[in-house]
């Protein structure tokens, strides 16, 4: 188990040092019963930190955010962020070296590992208490959450109410780190790809109505896009005027722009801007899930990377993250790569 | 005017309510959401709030303002395309969803009328069901002047008394849809207007979250444009779009030109939400951005419901659903950072 005081003491120590900036941990919301992430520059702060399994959130998108921040200051503090990493976001750190998004100075890692646990989803646990309307979430030493709801409280076993993405798990370790927490228990799932190969096993007819029902749900908040680590573009293509616009660009230039992806959220327009962005993470993607955790209508989009993720290992053997030392997919190619997709 | 509905009938009425689409909030995949009822027989109005607010029946993501496109002589041509819907029952708003209707009407109305907006709102029947329990722990109308049983903005308020409900028609277009269904209403007696009373004085004790003295925020916010406060507050937001388009209240969009075929040209004009929290929002045509970062775009979310729309309107532009505070997925607070800025400095 990782000792959350531990964690905290190596997070004091490096603020009180001033060898981080701050440290992007995770504290208790208000709002939610998920954990909200912070930013710590106060030492006395680090006491609010937690660890559990309401700590859902990928933070290695707040490194991306520090990068974005530094670019905009003119004098910026070059120091390192310190950041609570579980393994998925600890394979989003390796992705974002291995595109030399980041440097590894950038960044301090405080890995914690999830052992035979993971994180809750919030919605497997309201079906487990039934519609009863649940208020604080703890855990007891015995892996059970502890739900208050209004008729007293209920305990389920935590693995009973994991995320999906953690059921099909391939690093609930850490793989890069500066300090570690926790036991060193690598677990390998059974079927790493269950969930996809239900959905595989039916019929294009019946996916295709699948997934007209399903895109034509979405508003365009662009959530997805926005809490994944890999879609740091500066550009992006569902963005109407979010190009790289400069004191040079003339009018014609920008009215000659082409919109691949109209504004409109129809269904076309929707399956456009999911596809894109699917086939964008094919080889990045570290399934940590968060695409489909934050979506507001619910709609599955890690099926999506998750058949690429699938289709990578299949073809080239090739797990994004895993192994910083690989050149990443789709940058290599080698004389064997299998071709017969290419008609 | 006020009836009484026995629960069993219910169905009965939206039968007898011929010539409109009535829509209900239905649970599917986990989310409620409203949806088109056709017999209404499974229908039970036991829901928490729908994840979309009603307002996207009047005031829809995507609206056609208009087609364009050219003659065969190369004339220009435009079709002013103003939308012609259906009479349309909205049975099951939660009041905070009733209110917001009327802060949009603010905005949609007054000097400059808007017809795509007005054709739609006037279409529109708004069947209300008071909170006898809050249907989200984030609920927080008592804080924004409004009540768990505010008929602001709603033809009919349903209020659950077991096993019938009070109804109140608040407007004519509400008594309409009451003398729908005739003789399935009956008189209240006096117990029942008394159990209404109690029911609602009840609902609003119930209400858990709450800002407490939000009459100071608005001036306060005035002199906190430059404050680090947003700095901080914000940077956990991932510059979604989450807070503003389920936001029942905001009314933000964009208009666009689609073109569909340039030879010969064909398209249509047309307007989606928009939001303050994209980047691209502020973006100018010179590259220059005058909101750059996200903290200046949280504040813009706090000014505009709370001190410029309080300013013009005299309202809040917020009613207190708490769809913004749940759905976040970094638990941005709304209540949390009006505390603060009430206790700022």
């Amino acid at each position: 188990m990782v000792n959350l005081d531990e964690l905290k003491k190596e997070a004091k120590r490096v603020l009180e040092d001033g060898k981080v900036k701050y440290v992007i941990g995770y504290v208790k919301s208000k709002a939610s019963n998920m954990a909200a992430p912070a930013f710590v520059t106060d030492p006395e702060e680090i006491e609010n930190l937690i660890w559990d399994p309401t700590c859902v959130q990928n933070l290695t998108k707040f490194i991306v955010d520090e990068k974005k921040r530094k670019a905009q200051q003119k004098k910026p503090d070059t120091r390192p962020v310190a950041v609570v990493s579980k393994g998925c976001d600890s394979r989003a750190i390796n992705v974002l070296l291995q595109e030399k998004y980041i440097e590894r100075d950038d960044v301090f890692i405080l890995g914690v590992a999830c052992e035979d646990l993971g994180v809750i989803d919030e919605k497997k646990l309201a079906q487990k208490l039934k519609g009863k309307r649940f208020g604080e979430l703890t855990f007891d030493d015995k892996k059970n959450v502890v739900a208050t709801t209004t008729d007293g409280t209920v305990k389920v076993p935590v693995k009973e109410v994991l995320a999906e993405r953690c059921v099909e798990c391939q690093a609930n370790t850490p793989l890069i780190y500066d300090v570690f927490l926790g036991e060193e228990d690598r677990r390998k799932p059974d079927a790493p790809f269950a969930s996809v190969e239900k959905m595989e096993s039916l019929s294009n007819k019946e996916r295709g109505a699948f997934w007209q029902e399903q895109l034509s749900k979405c508003v365009r908040c662009y959530a997805c896009r926005s809490t994944c680590p890999m879609c740091y573009c500066d550009e992006c293509v569902v963005d109407t005027i979010n190009f790289a616009v400069t004191p040079d660009t003339t009018a014609q230039e920008k009215a000659l722009r082409i919109k691949w992806i109209e504004r409109a959220s129809t269904k076309s327009e929707n399956f456009g801007y999911h596809l894109v962005r699917a086939i964008h993470l094919v080889g990045r993607c570290i399934d940590c899930g968060e695409c489909e955790r934050v979506c507001p209508l619910d709609i599955p989009i890690r099926f999506l990377n998750k058949k690429l993720e699938k289709t990578a290992k299949e073809l080239f053997d090739y797990e994004p993250g895993m192994d910083t030392e690989k050149p990443a997919l789709v940058a290599s190619f080698k004389d064997e790569d299998p071709e017969e997709f290419i008609r | 005017m006020d009836k009484i509905l026995e629960k069993k009938s219910l169905t009965n009425w939206l039968k007898k309510l011929t010539g409109y689409d009535v829509y209900a909030p239905v649970l599917k995949d986990d989310l409620w959401n409203y949806e088109i009822i056709s017999d209404g027989d499974n229908l039970e109005l036991d829901y928490l709030n729908t994840v979309q607010a009603p307002k996207k029946f009047i005031f829809p993501q995507v609206e056609n303002l208009l087609d364009f496109g050219s003659s065969d002589e190369g004339t220009p041509e435009i079709t002013e395309t103003l939308p012609q819907p259906n009479p349309t029952v909205i049975l099951g708003v939660r009041p905070c969803d009733g209110k917001a209707v009327i802060l949009q009407d603010l905005v949609f109305g007054g000097e400059f009328t808007d017809p795509y907006y007005w054709n739609r709102r006037n279409a529109t029947y708004l069947v209300g069901l008071t909170c006898n329990t809050p249907p989200s722990p984030n609920c927080f109308c008592t804080s924004v002047d409004g009540s768990p049983h505010s008929q602001e903005g709603l033809d009919i308020l349903l209020t659950d008394l077991g096993t019938k409900y009070f109804v109140e028609a608040l407007t004519d277009k509400g008594r309409k849809l009451v003398s729908a269904g005739q003789a399935l209403f009956k008189a209240p007696t006096a117990k029942d207007k008394k159990d209404l009373e109690q029911v609602k004085t009840g609902s609003e004790k119930k209400i858990k979250r709450q800002i407490k003295n939000l009459k100071k925020v608005p001036p306060k916010l005035k002199d906190m444009f430059d404050s680090p406060l947003w700095d901080e507050e914000a940077m956990s937001c991932l510059r979604c779009g989450i807070c503003t388009f389920l936001c029942p209240t905001c009314h933000c969009f964009d208009i666009s030109d689609e073109v569909t075929s340039s030879l010969p040209l064909k398209g249509h004009r047309i307007r989606t939400w928009d939001t303050c929290q994209f980047p691209d929002f502020t973006m100018h045509s010179s590259g220059h951005n005058p909101r750059p970062d996200k903290a200046s775009r949280l504040r813009q979310r706090m000014l505009h419901k709370f001190q410029y729309f309080v300013e013009i309107h005299k309202k809040y532009q917020c009613t207190g659903c708490g769809r913004c505070v749940s759905l976040c997925p970094v638990g941005i607070d709304i209540i949390e950072v009006l505390d603060k800025v009430r206790d700022y400095g």
